[in-house]
Protein backbone atom coordinates (compact mmCIF):
# COMPACT_ATOMS: atom_id res chain seq x y z
CA UNK A 1 0.00 0.00 0.00
CA UNK A 2 2.90 2.30 0.93
CA UNK A 3 4.29 1.72 -2.54
CA UNK A 4 1.26 3.38 -4.08
CA UNK A 5 1.20 6.41 -1.79
CA UNK A 6 3.76 8.17 -4.00
CA UNK A 7 1.54 7.68 -7.05
CA UNK A 8 -1.42 9.00 -5.06
CA UNK A 9 0.72 12.07 -4.25
CA UNK A 10 1.54 12.53 -7.95
CA UNK A 11 -2.20 12.26 -8.71
CA UNK A 12 -3.03 14.84 -6.01
CA UNK A 13 -0.35 17.28 -7.18
CA UNK A 14 -1.53 17.13 -10.80
CA UNK A 15 -5.15 17.43 -9.67
CA UNK A 16 -4.35 20.59 -7.70
CA UNK A 17 -2.23 21.91 -10.57
CA UNK A 18 -5.21 21.65 -12.88
CA UNK A 19 -7.09 23.96 -10.49
CA UNK A 20 -4.29 26.50 -10.40
CA UNK A 21 -5.55 28.15 -13.61
CA UNK A 22 -9.36 28.17 -13.35
CA UNK A 23 -9.69 30.43 -16.42
CA UNK A 24 -7.78 27.91 -18.50
CA UNK A 25 -9.93 25.06 -17.14
CA UNK A 26 -13.21 26.84 -17.87
CA UNK A 27 -12.04 28.19 -21.24
CA UNK A 28 -11.06 24.75 -22.45
CA UNK A 29 -14.38 23.27 -21.34
CA UNK A 30 -16.48 25.85 -23.18
CA UNK A 31 -15.63 24.05 -26.41
CA UNK A 32 -18.28 21.43 -25.67
CA UNK A 33 -21.11 24.01 -25.95
CA UNK A 34 -20.93 24.65 -29.75
CA UNK A 35 -20.39 20.91 -30.29
CA UNK A 36 -23.58 19.99 -28.42
CA UNK A 37 -25.55 22.73 -30.15
CA UNK A 38 -24.51 21.56 -33.61
CA UNK A 39 -25.24 17.93 -32.69
CA UNK A 40 -28.71 19.03 -31.64
CA UNK A 41 -29.28 20.73 -35.00
CA UNK A 42 -28.07 17.68 -36.91
CA UNK A 43 -29.95 15.01 -34.96
CA UNK A 44 -33.15 17.03 -34.77
CA UNK A 45 -33.22 17.11 -38.58
CA UNK A 46 -32.17 13.44 -38.85
CA UNK A 47 -34.92 12.20 -36.50
CA UNK A 48 -37.45 14.41 -38.21
CA UNK A 49 -36.37 13.14 -41.67
CA UNK A 50 -36.60 9.53 -40.46
CA UNK A 51 -40.12 10.27 -39.14
CA UNK A 52 -39.61 8.27 -35.94
CA UNK A 53 -39.36 9.06 -32.22
CA UNK A 54 -36.70 6.45 -31.50
CA UNK A 55 -34.01 4.66 -33.51
CA UNK A 56 -32.94 1.30 -32.07
CA UNK A 57 -34.17 2.35 -28.65
CA UNK A 58 -32.62 5.83 -28.61
CA UNK A 59 -34.78 8.95 -28.72
CA UNK A 60 -33.46 12.38 -29.72
CA UNK A 61 -33.11 13.20 -26.02
CA UNK A 62 -31.16 9.95 -25.34
CA UNK A 63 -28.93 10.57 -28.37
CA UNK A 64 -27.98 14.05 -27.18
CA UNK A 65 -27.21 12.84 -23.63
CA UNK A 66 -25.25 9.92 -25.11
CA UNK A 67 -23.17 12.36 -27.18
CA UNK A 68 -22.64 14.60 -24.15
CA UNK A 69 -21.10 11.61 -22.35
CA UNK A 70 -18.85 10.56 -25.25
CA UNK A 71 -17.64 14.16 -25.64
CA UNK A 72 -17.01 14.43 -21.89
CA UNK A 73 -14.86 11.28 -21.96
CA UNK A 74 -12.98 12.34 -25.09
CA UNK A 75 -12.43 16.01 -24.24
CA UNK A 76 -11.49 15.15 -20.67
CA UNK A 77 -8.55 12.94 -21.42
CA UNK A 78 -5.13 14.59 -21.56
CA UNK A 79 -2.75 14.20 -24.55
CA UNK A 80 -0.57 11.48 -22.94
CA UNK A 81 1.00 10.30 -26.20
CA UNK A 82 2.04 13.84 -27.13
CA UNK A 83 3.46 14.48 -23.65
CA UNK A 84 5.50 11.28 -23.76
CA UNK A 85 6.69 12.09 -27.26
CA UNK A 86 7.79 15.58 -26.12
CA UNK A 87 9.58 14.02 -23.12
CA UNK A 88 11.55 11.87 -25.55
CA UNK A 89 12.21 14.69 -28.02
CA UNK A 90 13.48 17.20 -25.43
CA UNK A 91 15.36 14.57 -23.46
CA UNK A 92 13.40 15.15 -20.22
CA UNK A 93 12.44 11.46 -20.27
CA UNK A 94 15.93 10.81 -18.86
CA UNK A 95 14.96 12.69 -15.69
CA UNK A 96 11.70 10.76 -15.33
CA UNK A 97 13.24 7.35 -15.93
CA UNK A 98 15.93 7.72 -13.29
CA UNK A 99 13.52 8.69 -10.49
CA UNK A 100 12.46 6.11 -7.87
CA UNK A 101 9.07 5.47 -9.39
CA UNK A 102 7.70 3.38 -12.22
CA UNK A 103 7.48 5.34 -15.50
CA UNK A 104 4.05 3.97 -16.47
CA UNK A 105 2.51 4.44 -12.99
CA UNK A 106 3.88 7.98 -12.96
CA UNK A 107 2.29 8.77 -16.34
CA UNK A 108 -1.00 7.14 -15.29
CA UNK A 109 -1.25 9.02 -11.95
CA UNK A 110 -0.39 12.28 -13.64
CA UNK A 111 -2.88 11.70 -16.49
CA UNK A 112 -5.73 10.85 -14.12
CA UNK A 113 -4.99 13.98 -12.08
CA UNK A 114 -5.35 16.08 -15.22
CA UNK A 115 -8.48 14.27 -16.35
CA UNK A 116 -10.82 14.60 -13.34
CA UNK A 117 -11.58 18.34 -13.31
CA UNK A 118 -11.46 18.63 -17.08
CA UNK A 119 -14.14 15.94 -17.33
CA UNK A 120 -16.24 17.46 -14.55
CA UNK A 121 -16.20 20.87 -16.24
CA UNK A 122 -17.08 19.35 -19.61
CA UNK A 123 -19.93 17.38 -18.02
CA UNK A 124 -21.25 20.56 -16.37
CA UNK A 125 -21.16 22.75 -19.52
CA UNK A 126 -22.21 19.92 -21.85
CA UNK A 127 -24.95 18.77 -19.47
CA UNK A 128 -26.39 22.28 -19.04
CA UNK A 129 -26.42 22.81 -22.82
CA UNK A 130 -28.16 19.51 -23.51
CA UNK A 131 -30.60 20.07 -20.64
CA UNK A 132 -31.60 23.43 -22.14
CA UNK A 133 -31.98 21.92 -25.61
CA UNK A 134 -33.84 18.65 -24.93
CA UNK A 135 -34.58 18.52 -21.22
CA UNK A 136 -33.32 16.36 -18.36
CA UNK A 137 -31.90 12.87 -18.97
CA UNK A 138 -34.58 10.15 -18.94
CA UNK A 139 -32.64 8.18 -16.29
CA UNK A 140 -30.71 10.57 -14.03
CA UNK A 141 -29.39 7.60 -12.01
CA UNK A 142 -27.38 6.78 -15.17
CA UNK A 143 -24.79 9.28 -13.95
CA UNK A 144 -23.90 7.08 -10.98
CA UNK A 145 -24.18 3.77 -12.83
CA UNK A 146 -21.86 4.98 -15.59
CA UNK A 147 -19.08 6.25 -13.27
CA UNK A 148 -17.17 2.90 -13.01
CA UNK A 149 -17.38 2.50 -16.79
CA UNK A 150 -16.12 6.06 -17.34
CA UNK A 151 -13.13 5.38 -15.06
CA UNK A 152 -12.48 2.13 -16.97
CA UNK A 153 -12.71 4.10 -20.24
CA UNK A 154 -9.93 6.42 -19.08
CA UNK A 155 -7.76 3.43 -18.14
CA UNK A 156 -8.31 2.03 -21.65
CA UNK A 157 -7.55 5.39 -23.24
CA UNK A 158 -4.41 5.58 -21.14
CA UNK A 159 -3.22 2.12 -22.23
CA UNK A 160 -3.70 2.86 -25.95
CA UNK A 161 -2.26 6.39 -25.74
CA UNK A 162 0.70 5.25 -23.67
CA UNK A 163 1.44 2.61 -26.31
CA UNK A 164 1.37 5.33 -28.97
CA UNK A 165 3.55 7.50 -26.71
CA UNK A 166 6.00 4.64 -26.26
CA UNK A 167 6.43 4.44 -30.02
CA UNK A 168 8.23 7.80 -29.58
CA UNK A 169 11.09 5.72 -28.14
CA UNK A 170 11.57 4.53 -31.72
CA UNK A 171 10.08 7.16 -34.09
CA UNK A 172 10.07 10.32 -31.85
CA UNK A 173 7.12 12.08 -33.57
CA UNK A 174 3.84 10.32 -32.84
CA UNK A 175 1.38 12.99 -34.06
CA UNK A 176 0.17 10.94 -37.04
CA UNK A 177 -0.54 7.91 -34.85
CA UNK A 178 -2.55 9.98 -32.38
CA UNK A 179 -4.70 11.49 -35.16
CA UNK A 180 -5.43 8.06 -36.59
CA UNK A 181 -6.19 6.56 -33.17
CA UNK A 182 -8.52 9.47 -32.40
CA UNK A 183 -10.44 9.00 -35.65
CA UNK A 184 -10.67 5.22 -35.18
CA UNK A 185 -12.11 5.93 -31.73
CA UNK A 186 -14.57 8.38 -33.35
CA UNK A 187 -15.83 5.68 -35.72
CA UNK A 188 -15.54 2.39 -33.86
CA UNK A 189 -16.18 3.99 -30.47
CA UNK A 190 -19.41 5.64 -31.63
CA UNK A 191 -18.31 9.08 -30.56
CA UNK A 192 -20.27 11.15 -33.06
CA UNK A 193 -22.91 8.60 -34.07
CA UNK A 194 -24.17 5.98 -31.57
CA UNK A 195 -23.15 2.50 -32.73
CA UNK A 196 -26.84 1.50 -32.61
CA UNK A 197 -27.40 3.59 -35.76
CA UNK A 198 -24.71 1.71 -37.75
CA UNK A 199 -25.42 -1.10 -40.22
CA UNK A 200 -25.63 -4.44 -38.35
CA UNK A 201 -22.30 -5.81 -39.64
CA UNK A 202 -20.49 -2.68 -38.56
CA UNK A 203 -22.12 -2.68 -35.13
CA UNK A 204 -20.88 -6.25 -34.57
CA UNK A 205 -17.38 -5.32 -35.69
CA UNK A 206 -17.22 -2.09 -33.67
CA UNK A 207 -18.62 -3.62 -30.48
CA UNK A 208 -15.88 -6.27 -30.53
CA UNK A 209 -13.13 -3.60 -30.52
CA UNK A 210 -11.64 -1.84 -27.49
CA UNK A 211 -12.77 1.59 -28.76
CA UNK A 212 -16.42 0.75 -28.01
CA UNK A 213 -15.53 -0.09 -24.39
CA UNK A 214 -13.85 3.29 -24.11
CA UNK A 215 -16.72 5.42 -25.47
CA UNK A 216 -19.91 3.65 -26.55
CA UNK A 217 -20.16 1.35 -23.50
CA UNK A 218 -20.08 4.04 -20.78
CA UNK A 219 -22.28 6.45 -22.79
CA UNK A 220 -24.90 3.79 -23.58
CA UNK A 221 -24.90 2.73 -19.93
CA UNK A 222 -25.48 6.34 -18.98
CA UNK A 223 -28.69 6.59 -21.07
CA UNK A 224 -29.88 2.98 -20.42
CA UNK A 225 -28.69 2.11 -16.90
CA UNK A 226 -29.87 -1.53 -16.66
CA UNK A 227 -28.17 -4.31 -14.69
CA UNK A 228 -27.72 -6.51 -17.80
CA UNK A 229 -26.02 -3.72 -19.72
CA UNK A 230 -23.87 -2.83 -16.70
CA UNK A 231 -22.58 -6.41 -16.44
CA UNK A 232 -22.01 -6.62 -20.20
CA UNK A 233 -20.16 -3.30 -20.45
CA UNK A 234 -18.01 -3.87 -17.36
CA UNK A 235 -17.04 -7.45 -18.31
CA UNK A 236 -15.95 -6.45 -21.81
CA UNK A 237 -14.11 -3.45 -20.44
CA UNK A 238 -12.24 -5.59 -17.88
CA UNK A 239 -11.24 -8.00 -20.63
CA UNK A 240 -9.76 -5.14 -22.70
CA UNK A 241 -8.07 -3.51 -19.71
CA UNK A 242 -6.30 -6.76 -18.73
CA UNK A 243 -5.26 -7.43 -22.33
CA UNK A 244 -4.02 -3.92 -23.04
CA UNK A 245 -2.20 -3.51 -19.71
CA UNK A 246 -0.32 -6.73 -20.50
CA UNK A 247 0.58 -5.52 -24.01
CA UNK A 248 1.58 -2.09 -22.64
CA UNK A 249 3.95 -3.52 -20.04
CA UNK A 250 5.61 -5.77 -22.64
CA UNK A 251 5.87 -2.85 -25.10
CA UNK A 252 7.39 -0.62 -22.40
CA UNK A 253 10.07 -3.19 -21.46
CA UNK A 254 10.99 -3.67 -25.11
CA UNK A 255 10.83 0.08 -25.81
CA UNK A 256 13.35 0.86 -23.08
CA UNK A 257 15.98 -1.09 -24.94
CA UNK A 258 15.43 1.08 -28.04
CA UNK A 259 15.41 4.49 -26.36
CA UNK A 260 18.01 7.04 -27.39
CA UNK A 261 18.04 10.22 -25.29
CA UNK A 262 19.06 13.29 -27.27
CA UNK A 263 19.85 15.70 -24.50
CA UNK A 264 17.87 17.39 -21.74
CA UNK B 1 7.19 41.78 -57.00
CA UNK B 2 9.90 41.99 -54.33
CA UNK B 3 7.44 40.78 -51.71
CA UNK B 4 6.56 37.79 -53.87
CA UNK B 5 10.23 36.94 -54.30
CA UNK B 6 10.68 37.22 -50.55
CA UNK B 7 7.67 34.95 -49.93
CA UNK B 8 8.97 32.30 -52.31
CA UNK B 9 12.36 32.42 -50.61
CA UNK B 10 10.74 31.89 -47.19
CA UNK B 11 8.56 29.02 -48.46
CA UNK B 12 11.59 27.40 -50.07
CA UNK B 13 13.52 27.62 -46.81
CA UNK B 14 10.54 26.23 -44.86
CA UNK B 15 10.30 23.31 -47.29
CA UNK B 16 14.01 22.60 -47.07
CA UNK B 17 13.78 22.69 -43.30
CA UNK B 18 10.83 20.23 -43.33
CA UNK B 19 12.67 17.98 -45.77
CA UNK B 20 15.54 17.73 -43.32
CA UNK B 21 13.33 15.22 -41.49
CA UNK B 22 11.95 13.42 -44.51
CA UNK B 23 10.51 10.42 -42.67
CA UNK B 24 8.69 12.66 -40.20
CA UNK B 25 7.38 14.83 -43.09
CA UNK B 26 6.06 11.81 -44.98
CA UNK B 27 4.55 10.27 -41.85
CA UNK B 28 2.68 13.49 -41.16
CA UNK B 29 1.45 13.90 -44.73
CA UNK B 30 0.27 10.31 -45.12
CA UNK B 31 -1.01 10.24 -41.53
CA UNK B 32 -3.14 13.32 -42.13
CA UNK B 33 -4.60 11.89 -45.34
CA UNK B 34 -5.51 8.64 -43.57
CA UNK B 35 -6.88 10.67 -40.66
CA UNK B 36 -9.15 12.63 -43.04
CA UNK B 37 -10.29 9.48 -44.83
CA UNK B 38 -11.29 7.85 -41.54
CA UNK B 39 -12.99 10.99 -40.29
CA UNK B 40 -15.03 11.32 -43.46
CA UNK B 41 -16.21 7.72 -43.08
CA UNK B 42 -18.44 9.01 -40.26
CA UNK B 43 -20.36 11.09 -42.79
CA UNK B 44 -20.62 8.11 -45.13
CA UNK B 45 -22.16 6.08 -42.30
CA UNK B 46 -24.49 8.94 -41.42
CA UNK B 47 -25.76 9.45 -44.97
CA UNK B 48 -26.03 5.71 -45.53
CA UNK B 49 -28.65 5.72 -42.80
CA UNK B 50 -30.35 9.12 -43.24
CA UNK B 51 -29.69 9.76 -46.99
CA UNK B 52 -30.39 13.47 -46.93
CA UNK B 53 -30.17 16.48 -44.59
CA UNK B 54 -32.56 19.09 -45.95
CA UNK B 55 -31.31 18.62 -49.49
CA UNK B 56 -27.67 17.82 -48.66
CA UNK B 57 -26.37 14.37 -49.51
CA UNK B 58 -23.04 12.64 -49.08
CA UNK B 59 -21.79 14.01 -52.43
CA UNK B 60 -22.22 17.56 -51.19
CA UNK B 61 -20.29 16.60 -48.08
CA UNK B 62 -17.40 15.30 -50.20
CA UNK B 63 -17.10 18.70 -51.89
CA UNK B 64 -17.50 20.67 -48.64
CA UNK B 65 -15.00 18.52 -46.76
CA UNK B 66 -12.63 18.69 -49.74
CA UNK B 67 -12.59 22.47 -50.04
CA UNK B 68 -12.29 22.92 -46.27
CA UNK B 69 -9.40 20.46 -46.08
CA UNK B 70 -7.50 22.04 -48.98
CA UNK B 71 -8.03 25.59 -47.71
CA UNK B 72 -6.90 24.54 -44.22
CA UNK B 73 -3.94 22.73 -45.75
CA UNK B 74 -2.78 25.67 -47.83
CA UNK B 75 -2.83 28.00 -44.80
CA UNK B 76 -0.95 25.40 -42.70
CA UNK B 77 1.66 24.98 -45.40
CA UNK B 78 2.28 28.58 -46.40
CA UNK B 79 1.17 30.61 -43.37
CA UNK B 80 1.60 28.12 -40.55
CA UNK B 81 2.58 30.75 -37.99
CA UNK B 82 -0.92 32.25 -38.25
CA UNK B 83 -2.01 29.43 -35.91
CA UNK B 84 0.54 30.58 -33.31
CA UNK B 85 0.38 34.34 -33.78
CA UNK B 86 -0.97 35.04 -30.28
CA UNK B 87 1.90 33.05 -28.82
CA UNK B 88 4.41 35.02 -30.92
CA UNK B 89 2.87 38.29 -29.69
CA UNK B 90 2.77 37.24 -26.04
CA UNK B 91 6.29 35.94 -25.88
CA UNK B 92 7.72 39.11 -27.40
CA UNK B 93 8.89 37.24 -30.46
CA UNK B 94 7.62 39.95 -32.79
CA UNK B 95 10.85 41.81 -31.96
CA UNK B 96 12.67 39.68 -34.46
CA UNK B 97 10.25 40.42 -37.31
CA UNK B 98 10.07 44.13 -36.43
CA UNK B 99 13.80 44.43 -36.86
CA UNK B 100 13.63 43.12 -40.45
CA UNK B 101 13.00 45.34 -43.49
CA UNK B 102 10.00 43.25 -44.63
CA UNK B 103 6.22 43.47 -44.03
CA UNK B 104 5.89 42.36 -40.40
CA UNK B 105 2.61 40.46 -40.62
CA UNK B 106 3.45 38.64 -43.83
CA UNK B 107 6.93 37.73 -42.59
CA UNK B 108 5.56 36.47 -39.26
CA UNK B 109 2.75 34.28 -40.55
CA UNK B 110 4.75 32.79 -43.41
CA UNK B 111 7.71 31.85 -41.21
CA UNK B 112 6.45 28.42 -40.32
CA UNK B 113 5.30 25.44 -42.35
CA UNK B 114 3.08 22.80 -40.77
CA UNK B 115 3.99 19.65 -42.68
CA UNK B 116 0.69 17.84 -42.09
CA UNK B 117 -0.95 20.63 -44.12
CA UNK B 118 0.31 18.89 -47.24
CA UNK B 119 -1.88 15.90 -46.33
CA UNK B 120 -4.93 18.14 -45.90
CA UNK B 121 -4.20 20.01 -49.12
CA UNK B 122 -3.88 16.79 -51.17
CA UNK B 123 -6.82 15.12 -49.47
CA UNK B 124 -9.11 17.97 -50.53
CA UNK B 125 -8.49 17.18 -54.21
CA UNK B 126 -9.12 13.47 -53.66
CA UNK B 127 -12.35 14.25 -51.84
CA UNK B 128 -13.51 16.49 -54.71
CA UNK B 129 -12.57 13.83 -57.27
CA UNK B 130 -14.67 11.27 -55.38
CA UNK B 131 -17.68 13.56 -55.01
CA UNK B 132 -19.29 12.77 -58.35
CA UNK B 133 -19.31 16.51 -59.14
CA UNK B 134 -15.90 16.46 -60.81
CA UNK B 135 -15.57 18.39 -64.09
CA UNK B 136 -12.57 20.24 -65.51
CA UNK B 137 -14.20 23.65 -65.18
CA UNK B 138 -15.29 22.56 -61.71
CA UNK B 139 -11.64 21.91 -60.89
CA UNK B 140 -10.76 25.45 -61.98
CA UNK B 141 -13.52 26.72 -59.67
CA UNK B 142 -12.17 24.44 -56.92
CA UNK B 143 -8.75 26.09 -57.22
CA UNK B 144 -10.18 29.61 -57.12
CA UNK B 145 -12.56 28.79 -54.27
CA UNK B 146 -9.71 27.17 -52.34
CA UNK B 147 -7.61 30.34 -52.56
CA UNK B 148 -10.48 32.55 -51.48
CA UNK B 149 -11.53 30.20 -48.65
CA UNK B 150 -7.89 30.03 -47.51
CA UNK B 151 -7.77 33.84 -47.49
CA UNK B 152 -10.86 33.98 -45.30
CA UNK B 153 -9.39 31.34 -43.00
CA UNK B 154 -5.97 33.00 -42.70
CA UNK B 155 -7.64 36.37 -42.08
CA UNK B 156 -9.86 34.81 -39.42
CA UNK B 157 -6.82 33.35 -37.67
CA UNK B 158 -5.00 36.70 -37.76
CA UNK B 159 -8.09 38.53 -36.47
CA UNK B 160 -8.68 36.22 -33.52
CA UNK B 161 -5.02 35.77 -32.62
CA UNK B 162 -4.29 39.52 -32.86
CA UNK B 163 -6.63 40.05 -29.93
CA UNK B 164 -3.60 38.96 -27.88
CA UNK B 165 -2.31 42.56 -28.29
CA UNK B 166 -5.15 43.65 -26.02
CA UNK B 167 -6.00 40.60 -23.90
CA UNK B 168 -2.71 38.72 -23.47
CA UNK B 169 -2.83 34.93 -23.46
CA UNK B 170 -5.55 33.85 -25.88
CA UNK B 171 -4.75 30.17 -26.44
CA UNK B 172 -8.08 28.89 -25.06
CA UNK B 173 -10.14 31.41 -26.96
CA UNK B 174 -8.13 30.84 -30.13
CA UNK B 175 -8.62 27.09 -29.89
CA UNK B 176 -12.31 27.53 -29.20
CA UNK B 177 -12.98 29.73 -32.22
CA UNK B 178 -10.70 27.65 -34.47
CA UNK B 179 -12.60 24.51 -33.53
CA UNK B 180 -15.92 26.28 -33.99
CA UNK B 181 -14.82 27.50 -37.46
CA UNK B 182 -13.80 24.01 -38.60
CA UNK B 183 -16.77 22.24 -37.01
CA UNK B 184 -19.39 24.62 -38.40
CA UNK B 185 -17.60 24.66 -41.76
CA UNK B 186 -18.00 20.94 -42.29
CA UNK B 187 -21.68 20.61 -41.30
CA UNK B 188 -24.44 21.05 -43.91
CA UNK B 189 -25.45 24.70 -43.92
CA UNK B 190 -29.09 23.70 -44.40
CA UNK B 191 -29.13 22.68 -40.72
CA UNK B 192 -29.00 26.27 -39.58
CA UNK B 193 -31.71 28.91 -39.29
CA UNK B 194 -31.24 32.48 -40.54
CA UNK B 195 -29.78 33.82 -37.27
CA UNK B 196 -27.19 31.03 -37.16
CA UNK B 197 -26.39 31.65 -40.84
CA UNK B 198 -25.78 35.33 -40.09
CA UNK B 199 -23.18 34.26 -37.50
CA UNK B 200 -21.62 31.82 -39.97
CA UNK B 201 -21.08 34.62 -42.49
CA UNK B 202 -19.77 37.19 -40.00
CA UNK B 203 -18.48 36.39 -36.49
CA UNK B 204 -17.40 32.84 -37.34
CA UNK B 205 -17.25 32.91 -41.15
CA UNK B 206 -17.35 29.11 -41.51
CA UNK B 207 -19.87 29.35 -44.37
CA UNK B 208 -17.22 31.17 -46.45
CA UNK B 209 -14.82 28.29 -45.91
CA UNK B 210 -17.18 25.36 -46.46
CA UNK B 211 -20.73 25.76 -47.78
CA UNK B 212 -20.35 28.80 -50.08
CA UNK B 213 -17.17 27.60 -51.87
CA UNK B 214 -18.77 24.15 -52.20
CA UNK B 215 -21.83 25.72 -53.83
CA UNK B 216 -19.59 27.73 -56.17
CA UNK B 217 -17.69 24.56 -57.20
CA UNK B 218 -20.88 22.62 -57.95
CA UNK B 219 -22.25 25.37 -60.19
CA UNK B 220 -20.96 28.81 -61.08
CA UNK B 221 -23.09 31.76 -60.00
CA UNK B 222 -22.07 35.42 -59.77
CA UNK B 223 -23.74 35.56 -56.36
CA UNK B 224 -21.51 32.92 -54.74
CA UNK B 225 -18.41 34.33 -56.45
CA UNK B 226 -19.34 37.78 -55.16
CA UNK B 227 -19.84 36.44 -51.63
CA UNK B 228 -16.46 34.72 -51.71
CA UNK B 229 -14.60 37.74 -53.10
CA UNK B 230 -16.28 40.13 -50.69
CA UNK B 231 -15.62 37.78 -47.77
CA UNK B 232 -11.97 37.22 -48.67
CA UNK B 233 -11.07 40.87 -49.24
CA UNK B 234 -13.27 42.14 -46.41
CA UNK B 235 -11.83 39.79 -43.80
CA UNK B 236 -8.27 40.25 -45.03
CA UNK B 237 -8.57 44.04 -44.81
CA UNK B 238 -10.05 43.79 -41.32
CA UNK B 239 -7.29 41.41 -40.22
CA UNK B 240 -4.51 43.69 -41.50
CA UNK B 241 -6.09 46.76 -39.89
CA UNK B 242 -6.55 45.00 -36.54
CA UNK B 243 -3.00 43.66 -36.57
CA UNK B 244 -1.63 47.13 -37.33
CA UNK B 245 -3.73 48.68 -34.58
CA UNK B 246 -2.49 46.03 -32.19
CA UNK B 247 1.11 46.50 -33.25
CA UNK B 248 0.96 50.08 -31.97
CA UNK B 249 0.28 48.65 -28.48
CA UNK B 250 2.99 45.99 -28.70
CA UNK B 251 5.58 46.07 -25.98
CA UNK B 252 8.73 44.04 -26.22
CA UNK B 253 9.79 41.96 -23.28
CA UNK B 254 13.41 42.57 -24.29
CA UNK B 255 13.93 38.82 -24.14
CA UNK B 256 16.75 37.39 -26.19
CA UNK B 257 15.15 35.12 -28.77
CA UNK B 258 16.58 32.95 -31.45
CA UNK B 259 14.41 32.35 -34.48
CA UNK B 260 15.16 29.05 -36.16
Amino acid sequence: MKKFSKYWSIFEITLLNSLAYPGELVGRSLMIIPFMWIFYQLWKVAFSAAGVDAINGLTLQDTLWYLMMTETIELGRPPIARTMSENVKDGSVAYILNKPYDFLWYQFSSAMGETIFRAIMNAIFGGLTVWLLVGAPAHPQGFLVAIPAVLGAWVLHFCINAMIGLSAFVVEDVAAFTWIYQKLAFIFGGMLIPLDFYPQWMQTLAKAMPFSSALYGPARLFVSPTMDLFIGVMSLQMFWIITLVFVLVVAYRRGLTQLTVNGG
Amino acid sequence: MNTLKFLFAIWKTNLQSAMEYRASFLTQVIGMMVNNFIYFAIWIIFFERFKDVRGWGVNDMYVTFGILASAFGIVSLFFGNAFMLSDVINKGRLDYYLSMPKPVLLHTVSSRMISSGMGDFAYGFVSYALSGYFTWDGLARFLLAMLLAATVFAAFLILTQSLAFWFGMMSNFSNLVLNAMLTFGIYPITLFDNYAKLILFTIIPAALMGAVPAEFIRAFTWQTLGQLLLGAFGFLTLAILLFRAGLRRYESGSAIQTEV
